[in-house]
């Protein structure tokens, strides 16, 4: 086991201007486990085939261990990557395909055959090492993938989109197991995906990159509380966080921000109007969680809005409801029990705590 | 980009090591492919190039001789008549092998034994030209012997009107009245007749020669004797006036001459309508009994002569269009020979499983939900074919055109081993033009070169279209 | 479903309805057509298992009739002349030693290719590609003459000169079979998923293992199509073994059946012999991998 260092990682494919990777540092450190997190096309995957050593790297370093292995073949590296694809050698049983790579590396029968068996004792899979993937579900398939790479015991484990072929129920049976032999393992690993619930469930700490640039790099619940910009608010959380444009107005020595209709506004105490004033800015972007909605009016300071009723999606314990409030749309989660239909006016708070407050251009976060 | 680390890892100057990084990074892939570019290059690029400089020179190519290859491959005879069968084979060839694959990869689509069916129809690809030819070669034999054409043809046309017992043989020319020795002389319509009339109670010798032993055999001839009157009837033989020990004897019976049996006579009265008819018996003996009195003549009718079928020269180079009478070289570019019609069948027979083969791919390609949904808007199998099916199977069809035009302007192994000799000549085409012309009483290079690049000329634009087609129809 | 309910709100109706065929007359057209089919494969095999000296007196299919004229006459005489050169058996072995190494070459060298084409990194490769495909559309006629001349100066320059023996021929095949060999197999390995090489390329595997132990196991149907089209494409050829072993004593069947019909005195036994053994072998091949011939075919739509 390893620690994976990125630095200044910058990659930039021949005959397209924009860089694929853009400078990005992460540490990930012994035992680790990260996610690489963003849209599709982010240069999360690219990151991820970077450190494998399927791509060249334009320029920084990637470090495994205390070794920068940039210009080291995938196969001196000492790395395991488990594909979107799983990428099994359909004409190999499930034994060949996981002991490939140690009958490659001229480890002794006997070994192969242990660690083997070992990892399909694991993964559940004893009873099928002799059939070849055509034979197998795709959870099976997706098991003999990762044993491929437990076999293989690498300094990191690097993983793109495991779960990404699996449908829902499988998906969150494996992200427990992933995570559960990331436990039993030890073992450094990385792991791309787009989902932001993966990444949450299951990370020690979360990388959001967006159009190649590294946003965020943190705890899940730092992601959650705290993030940097309006780009990893809205990406983490589901459903994702509400924005809405808000001017900001001087009142009693004070800062309101309001919304262009007026539906909705938001007293500062004085620590935030000082923080807005000494960026200034004559207009903020306002998010709120659809969680942090309450339903009840506005007591003391915060957002309050007034908004009809849409629609509303019962979801048992609780309910998702579309408002719209002025020309803006929101969503809001309330308690199920709160009596709603189609069509009500309702007026709707959140405390100054819930509230994140964006710079309009950059989106950096103000609060 | 500007990276201390990684400069700082690299050794010597940034663009030597980037040239060995290429080296190093991708030498195992330029092993991989630098076989076959070597291959290519020595036996295909160059010597393609080779024949275009060659195709202006003389035949030794010592010489430049411009574009003079190329004024006597248009007007020399021998090739204009190969650049004509060329046309024959591409105007009838692709389409028939088109149609017949459609119709058999539709038809095949609903029987049971599809897969046995098709393994027969495409057993033929697999088999060498050399042999199919030979095979065919055997079919279309002149001998209803060798040949099942003119076997089938033969027994066909005897059906219809069946052979006399003693045919002529018209190979020879031979004709009914060249038959006729003692008192026996020709009639109209090819028939025989006796010279002298005869009345009620008298009698016929009809004498007749050169009729082959073998036929008498056959026929179970047996010595003639003289005829014996009858009363109110007419008695008489017919016989082979011909004594191996009296050769010159035409006029009266020998022992070693024979009767001729089977014939049909007919009794002809003296205004020429046949009154009674009878056969003549194993010793050539027939009678007429109660004949009314009156003059009359003996008939042998020609049916007696009736040739039998000789069958068709299918591999003979006479023309199936009039061109007779036309000079050399309009024979040459208009004359159809008919061993082209054989050949162009054989290769059907040939090639027909590679159409069916493709376009029953291109069938089994085809979006099923289409042709449902042509069915459920009322159209009939028929109409769906027509409307439908053809219509969407167009980039396959096209594809196995193009490519049996292609395949026929390089025809060659077939006329090779089909044509006998006498139909080589005109049977012959390009590819066949450029061994002949190259490779037969040593090497010549400067015609036939010219005949290759005008067959590459011919190709390249097909083939290209092919291709553009097929990665398209792929992509 | 001859006469059917009034179709009379479809005016082509009556038409149609006659095209229709049933399932009884599509049966007995295909069977026709099959019979018309076999007949000629069939008279080859009869032919060769009469006696010689009914050929001409009597018509083969008399042998329905009289199944007694059937004998191995014909076999038996040709197996008993062994491998004398000029005879049949000679011819057969020669055909093989021109086959079997043109067919080897053509398909190692196009998966090799086709590996460098699909999976390498450099540039031009697309370009490669496309220029080797065009040269699918050069026809063989147009190579030979220099080729002869090629493979004099090769006499003349190492003193070894193809022309006239059996590597010549062999030369000759692999190079018109490599455009088609590299684009059937470019196209195929094209739909090998790059993360089995990648996968191979991170467990330890280098180029070679990659080729052998992951390309070429998955790429077996191609080779298989690839080989099997390229043995038959071979076996059969005439042309390129008349022009480059005239003269040699050993000739391939094609070439000895050519020369027993242009000899003055054609024996049809030994010729209708001969082509039964000729098309003998790739009959077997056929039959056996009817599958990947059969894909073979439709992958080379443009030879």
């Amino acid at each position: 086991m390893s620690s994976v260092t990125l630095r200044e990682l910058t990659k930039q494919y021949a005959g397209n201007a924009a860089l694929s990777l853009d400078a990005v540092n992460l540490d990930v450190a012994h035992g680790e486990f990260v996610c690489l997190v963003g849209p599709s096309g982010c240069g999360k995957t690219t990151a991820l085939r970077m450190i494998a050593g399927l791509e060249s790297v334009t320029s920084g370093d990637i470090e495994i261990g205390d070794r920068v292995v940039n210009d080291l073949s995938p196969r001196d590296r000492d790395i395991a990557l488990v594909f979107q694809s799983y990428a099994l050698y359909p004409h190999m049983t499930v034994f060949d395909n996981m002991s490939f790579g140690l009958k490659l590396r001229k480890v002794p029968k006997d070994e192969i055959k242990a660690a083997v068996t070992d990892a399909a004792r694991i993964l559940d899979l004893e009873l099928y090492l002799d059939r070849k993937p055509a034979q197998l579900s795709g959870g099976q398939r997706q098991r003999v993938a990762l044993g491929r790479a437990i076999v293989r015991n690498p300094a990191a484990f690097l993983m793109d989109e495991p779960l990404s072929n699996l449908d829902a129920k499988l998906r969150v049976q494996t992200r427990a197991e992933i995570a559960r032999l990331h436990h039993r393992l030890g073992a450094t690993m990385i792991y791309v995906t787009h989902d932001q619930v993966e990444a949450m469930t299951m990370a020690d700490r979360i990388a959001v990159i967006n159009l190649g640039k590294l946003e965020q790099v943190g705890s899940p619940r730092e992601l959650y509380d705290r993030p940097a910009n309006q780009f990893v608010a809205g990406f983490i959380g589901s459903p994702s966080m509400n924005f809405v444009p808000m001017h900001v107005e001087s009142i009693d020595g004070g800062i309101r921000v309001v919304s262009a209709g007026g539906d909705m506004d938001v007293i500062l105490d004085d620590v935030e109007s000082a923080i807005i004033r000494s960026a200034g800015v004559s207009d903020v972007v306002l998010g709120v969680r659809p969680e942090h909605i309450d339903s009840q009016p506005r007591s003391g300071r915060g957002l309050q809005l007034r908004a009809s009723v849409e629609v509303i999606e019962f979801l048992g314990n609780d309910e998702h409801v579309h408002l719209s409030s002025g020309s803006h749309e929101l969503v809001a989660i309330v308690d199920a029990r709160t009596p709603l239909t189609i069509g009500d006016s309702v007026t709707l708070s959140a405390s100054i705590e819930a509230i994140h407050l964006f710079h309009p251009e950059t989106g950096v976060t103000l609060k | 980009m500007t990276s201390v680390t990684a400069e700082g890892l690299k050794v010597g100057a940034p663009r030597a090591s980037r040239q060995h990084g290429w080296w190093r990074r991708n030498w195992v892939s330029i092993a991989f492919i630098a076989p076959g570019i070597i291959w290519l290059l020595a036996i295909v690029v160059y010597p393609t190039i080779a024949t275009v400089r060659f195709s202006f020179y003389n035949e030794s190519a010592t010489k430049f001789v411009g574009l003079h290859n190329f004024a006597s491959v248009f007007s020399t005879d021998t090739i204009l008549t190969a650049f004509k069968n060329n046309v024959v084979w591409v105007l009838i060839f692709p389409f028939f092998v088109t149609f017949i694959g459609l119709m058999v990869a539709v038809l095949t689509e609903r029987i049971r034994w599809a897969t046995a069916f098709k393994a027969i129809i495409v057993m033929p690809i697999v088999f060498s030209t050399t042999a199919s030819a030979l095979v065919w070669r055997t079919i279309f034999d002149l001998d209803p012997h060798v040949g099942v054409v003119n076997a089938i043809e033969q027994t066909v046309s005897d059906w219809f009107s069946t052979p006399g017992a003693y045919p002529l043989n018209s190979a020879i020319g031979q004709t009914a009245v060249s038959l006729a020795s003692f008192n026996t002389t020709g009639a109209p319509g090819g028939a025989l007749a006796s010279k002298s009339a005869v009345q009620p109670g008298g009698t016929v010798m009809m004498g007749l020669t050169r009729i082959s032993s073998a036929t008498l055999q056959t026929l179970g001839a047996k010595t003639p004797v003289a005829p014996q009157t009858i009363a109110g009837g007419i008695a008489g033989v017919v016989w082979n006036d011909f004594s191996p020990s009296q050769t010159s004897n035409t006029t009266t019976i020998v022992s070693d001459e024979h009767g001729l049996p089977n014939l049909r006579l007919s009794l002809v009265n003296s205004t020429g309508s046949s009154v009674a008819s009878t056969v003549t018996n194993s010793s050539g003996d027939f009678s007429f009994s109660h004949v009314a009195p009156g003059s009359y003549h003996v008939e042998v009718p020609a049916s007696n002569f009736q040739t039998s079928f000789v069958g068709t020269f299918w591999l003979g180079s006479q023309s199936i269009t009039p061109a007779s009478g036309l000079n050399q070289t309009a024979q040459s570019l208009l004359s159809v020979p008919l061993i082209d019609l054989a050949m162009i069948i054989s290769y059907i027979w040939i090639w027909a499983g590679f159409a069916m083969v493709l376009i029953g791919a291109g069938l089994a390609a085809l979006n099923r939900e289409v042709l449902e949904a042509a069915e459920i808007d009322g159209a009939t199998e028929w109409q769906t074919l027509r409307r439908v099916t053809i219509p969407m199977l167009a980039p396959v069809l096209t594809v196995v055109f193009v490519t049996m035009v292609i395949n026929v302007l390089k025809v060659f192994d077939i006329i090779l081993n089909m044509a006998p000799g006498s139909s080589q000549g005109p049977a012959t085409t390009l590819a066949l033009s450029i061994y002949n012309d190259g490779f037969t009483g040593g090497i010549h290079s400067g015609v036939a070169s010219a005949i290759a690049v005008i067959l590459f000329l011919l190709v390249v634009p097909v083939m290209f279209w092919n291709l553009r087609k097929l990665k398209g129809g792929s992509a | 479903m001859t006469i059917d309910a009034p179709v009379k709100e479809n005016r082509v109706g009556g038409l149609a309805k006659r095209l229709h065929l049933s399932k009884a007359v599509v049966n007995v057209i295909l069977a026709l057509v099959a019979i018309f089919w076999l007949v000629p494969t069939i008279s080859l095999l009869v032919i060769s298992l009469r006696p010689e000296s009914l050929f001409g007196v009597s018509g083969w299919w008399k042998v329905f009739t009289d199944p007694s004229q059937l004998t191995f006459g014909n076999y038996s005489t040709i197996f008993s002349q062994g491998f004398a050169t000029g005879g049949v058996l000679d011819s057969l072995l020669t055909s093989l030693e021109i086959t079997i190494p043109a067919t080897l070459l053509v398909t190692m060298i196009s998966c090799l290719a086709a590996y460098s084409l699909v999976f390498g990194s450099w540039r031009g490769r697309d370009m490669i590609f496309f220029g080797i495909v065009g040269l699918m559309v050069v026809p063989l006629q147009v190579a030979l003459i220099p080729v002869v001349q090629l493979y004099r100066e090769m006499g003349n320059l190492f003193g070894l000169n193809p022309y006239g023996t059996i590597p010549g021929v062999i030369i000759f095949h692999v190079a018109f079979g490599l455009p088609f060999g590299i684009f059937l197999m470019r196209n195929f390995l094209t739909g090998i998923p790059r993360d089995l090489l990648e996968a191979g390329r991170i467990e330890g595997a280098g180029e070679w293992k990659i080729f052998y132990r992951i390309v070429l196991p998955l790429a077996l149907p191609a080779i298989a199509s690839l080989a099997i089209f390229q043995f038959i494409w071979v076996w059969n050829d005439l042309l390129v073994a008349l022009v480059f072993l005239g003269g040699n004593v050993h000739s391939p069947l094609t070439i000895f059946l050519y020369d027993q019909t242009r000899s003055l005195a054609a024996n049809y036994w030994i010729v209708s012999t001969g082509a039964v053994v000729s098309i003998f072998v790739p009959l077997i091949v056929f039959f056996s991998f009817q599958r990947y011939f059969v894909r073979g075919v439709l992958a080379g739509a443009v030879k």
